[in-house]
């Protein structure tokens, strides 16, 4: 297998060449033909990897330091489409007047760009815990100047709490992960083995409990911080309104999702060395709850579109959180749903941004009849909404039932309760401010240009998507799903 | 060659404590450089009494400590105060004295959770994993009590010391890139921030960040 292992090498230093070719090109216009053909080639090489990975089993590399199996190799997807999208969307929005770049700006966009990319693809290569803490904490170092790309007060103040905020989690995150490969000092005798995700996983009844278990309360609170579960979220809204649109779709299309899939991999773990007691999945679903309830009740009395998508995005993390939480069905769903998460939103957060240039503000008061001002956008903010709360027919709806028949089957009547009140709530807050922005009267000044062809792809393909996910799960989709949940799953 | 890094140690616990009642930034920031001489010193030390990881490893991790911590950053931290104008985080959102106590209460707390956890010790010190512990509770108070951008860095230095001293404690289990990845992201971190607190400076006129309250809701 050396051919495909050399392949992990190749798909993490594609992104990372882009990033210095970026530096030195002559003109935005450049950095964008590079961006493009950079990150389509990059999510090509993912999808073959990913393939490869479905089809014959785990790959590794580096002398194990690297590998990916069917959960990394699942979220690697996810990864490449969102990123395609939004590279290709990025195009397009930068092309607006009042975003428009200069040369300087464009570099260090096609470069930061391409830096978080190669950033989250480390995360999901490294089987080494340690490796996988550097990925994180460079998303969060490379992302830091995209939320202030275009400088202003707001987006200053949003990048301060984004940088402090995380920096903090992540210091958090370094502290559990220590505690996690301390816990391994009996169980391993070679201490460079102790950081290994596969060795771990191997020995985990042997390891000590209590370091363990603290480990993991810190791993929760510091990845959490980076996922936006409450009461951590605070950075969340703030960063996602002040970035560029596209820089928000990935942020909340991925950057959340990298952040929940380190937690996925402790858990099997923490759970094997607990003795399947569901102490882990326990802790994971009451910070879901609370997530739900806290974005829910942020949602209702929402004034501003990025924002509401953003407090969208914490209860939808609160609901994978919840799914993963139920352990069962629940992983499957959980996985599943963050599929569909990530399709609604980035297509929900390009169009806010359109919207959002068109109209030149994102108060939902001023986004009055987007359908007739914009259509495509408008059609589009209202489809993905109606798509993120789980109207029939979204991937969503499904995902949803699954987790609350997950809930039942686990007899977990107050997890179930809240994930209803919560969804509920959310839905009618979603619901209302989606239709107000779809009719009435839109002001006069705000009249779209017509749409492009890529404005209609990066819009039109993740929202069928979802649609489709709804109606209709491919055979190969079910079995990538149930790989992937197996390996999160505690092992009864 | 007993005893040396329960000295250092113990000073590292000094300095958190320093930091907390001293509302001079200049002073912070010096503080702080004193504690990564002693933080630099710890490997070389913690070597010499039980020699369990490589030479050039601990010698190359204490360069770059030094560098890092003593030199590179307190530079980095002393421009952007001068730059800023700004000397006195006056009117914390604690009282220093209170601080200072709720800083005892946080060192006593650490204790407790090192008998606890009941880590394996680290060679002959016992300290290692309270010191770690209570640097980095410190490290978050200061952090949320502090009005000053700049004294939440150093909130934020502090957090990072004591991830740094309880990976000393586990230092063979820790591979060298990991912990150089600390060191980086320390680096770049306090970088990323001096650059967006001279952004803020230049924008606001200020750096109290209380008063960045707009984004709400």
């Amino acid at each position: 297998m050396e051919q495909p292992a050399n392949f992990l090498v190749v798909v993490l230093a594609m992104p990372m060449a882009g990033a210095g070719l970026c530096l030195l090109l002559r003109s935005a216009r450049a950095v964008f033909a590079v961006l493009t053909a950079g990150v389509l080639a990059t999510a090509l090489a993912m999808a073959g990897l990913a393939a490869v990975v479905f089809g014959s089993g785990p790959l590794h590399a580096v002398g194990g330091w690297l590998f990916v199996d069917a959960l990394s190799a699942y979220h690697l997807l996810l990864l490449a489409l969102v990123f395609a999208l939004s590279t290709v969307f990025a195009g397009r929005y930068f092309r607006c007047s009042s975003h428009a770049m200069d040369r300087r700006t464009a570099r260090r966009f096609g470069a930061l760009w391409f830096g978080s990319l190669a950033a989250m693809t480390l995360v999901f290569l490294s089987n080494h815990l340690g490796l996988m803490w550097v990925g994180i904490e460079s998303t969060t170092l490379v992302t830091t100047f995209l939320i202030g790309l275009h400088r202003s007060r707001e987006s200053l103040e949003a990048t301060w709490k984004y940088l402090v905020i995380c920096s903090v989690g992540i210091a958090i995150a370094f502290m559990g992960t220590l505690l996690v490969g301390a816990s391994a000092t009996r169980a391993l005798p070679v201490p460079s083995d102790a950081m290994l995700w596969t060795r771990l996983r191997e020995v985990a009844p042997l390891l000590d409990p209590s370091p363990l278990k603290l480990g993991f309360i810190f791993l929760l609170v510091g990845y959490g911080t980076k996922v936006g579960l409450a009461p951590m979220h605070t950075w969340l809204p703030d960063a996602h309104s002040q970035a560029p649109a596209p820089v928000s779709a990935i942020f909340s299309g991925v950057m959340l999702n990298t952040a929940l899939y380190c937690i996925m991999r402790y858990i099997p773990v923490v759970e094997a060395a607990t003795g399947g007691t569901g102490w882990s999945l326990r802790l994971l679903a009451l910070f879901g709850a609370i997530s739900m309830v806290v974005a829910a009740a942020f949602i209702l009395f929402q004034r501003d579109a990025k924002r509401l998508l953003a407090y969208c995005s914490v209860e939808h993390m609160g609901i994978i959180a919840i799914g993963l939480g139920l352990g069962g069905l629940g992983t499957f769903a959980a996985l599943f749903h963050a599929a569909n998460h990530s399709l609604g939103k980035t297509a929900g957060f390009f169009c806010a941004g359109r919207l959002g240039q068109i109209y030149e503000t994102h108060e939902m008061k001023s986004l009055r009849g987007t359908l007739r001002a914009a259509p495509l956008w408008g059609t589009g903010l209202l489809l993905a909404l109606l798509g993120l709360i789980g109207v029939v027919p979204s991937g969503t709806f499904m995902s949803e039932l699954q987790i609350a028949k997950a809930a039942v089957d686990a007899r977990a009547i107050a997890v179930l309760v809240v994930f209803l009140a919560a969804a509920g709530t959310a839905f009618i807050g979603i619901f209302g401010h989606a239709m107000a922005m779809a009719w009435g009267t839109p002001p006069r000044e705000a009249m779209a240009e017509k749409a492009g062809l890529l404005d209609g792809v990066a819009v039109v393909l993740p929202l069928a998507l979802l649609a489709l996910l709804g109606v209709w799960m491919p055979q190969t989709l079910r079995d990538i799903l149930e790989q992937a949940a197996r390996i999160v799953r505690p092992l009864p | 060659m007993t005893g040396y890094a329960d000295f250092l140690l113990l000073a590292v616990l000094a300095l958190d404590l320093y930091v907390v009642y001293t509302s001079r930034l200049a002073a912070c920031v010096r503080a702080s450089a004193l504690q990564g001489a002693a933080l630099a010193l710890l490997p070389v030390v913690h070597y010499l009494e039980t020699p369990s990881a490589h030479l050039a490893h601990v010698l190359i991790m204490a360069a770059s400590a030094l560098a890092l911590k003593t030199i590179l950053i307190p530079r980095l931290l002393m421009r952007a105060l001068r730059d800023a104008g700004v000397r006195r985080d006056v009117e914390p959102f604690v009282s220093l004295h209170l601080s200072v106590l709720l800083a005892g209460v946080l060192i006593g707390i650490s204790f407790w959770l090192a008998t606890v956890l009941a880590l394996p010790a680290a060679g002959s010190t016992h300290l290692f994993v309270p010191t770690a512990f209570a640097t980095f509770l410190i490290g978050f108070f200061v952090l949320v009590s502090r009005r000053k951008a700049i004294t939440q860095v150093i909130g934020y230095l502090l957090i990072e010391n004591g991830a740094y001293v309880f990976g000393q404690s586990l230092a063979a289990q820790m591979p060298f890139v990991v912990e150089l990845g600390l060191l980086l992201d320390l680096l770049v971190g306090v970088f990323v921030m001096g650059i967006v607190i001279l952004q803020i400076n230049h924008e606001f006129d200020h750096i109290d960040v209380d008063q960045l309250n707009t984004l709400k809701g």
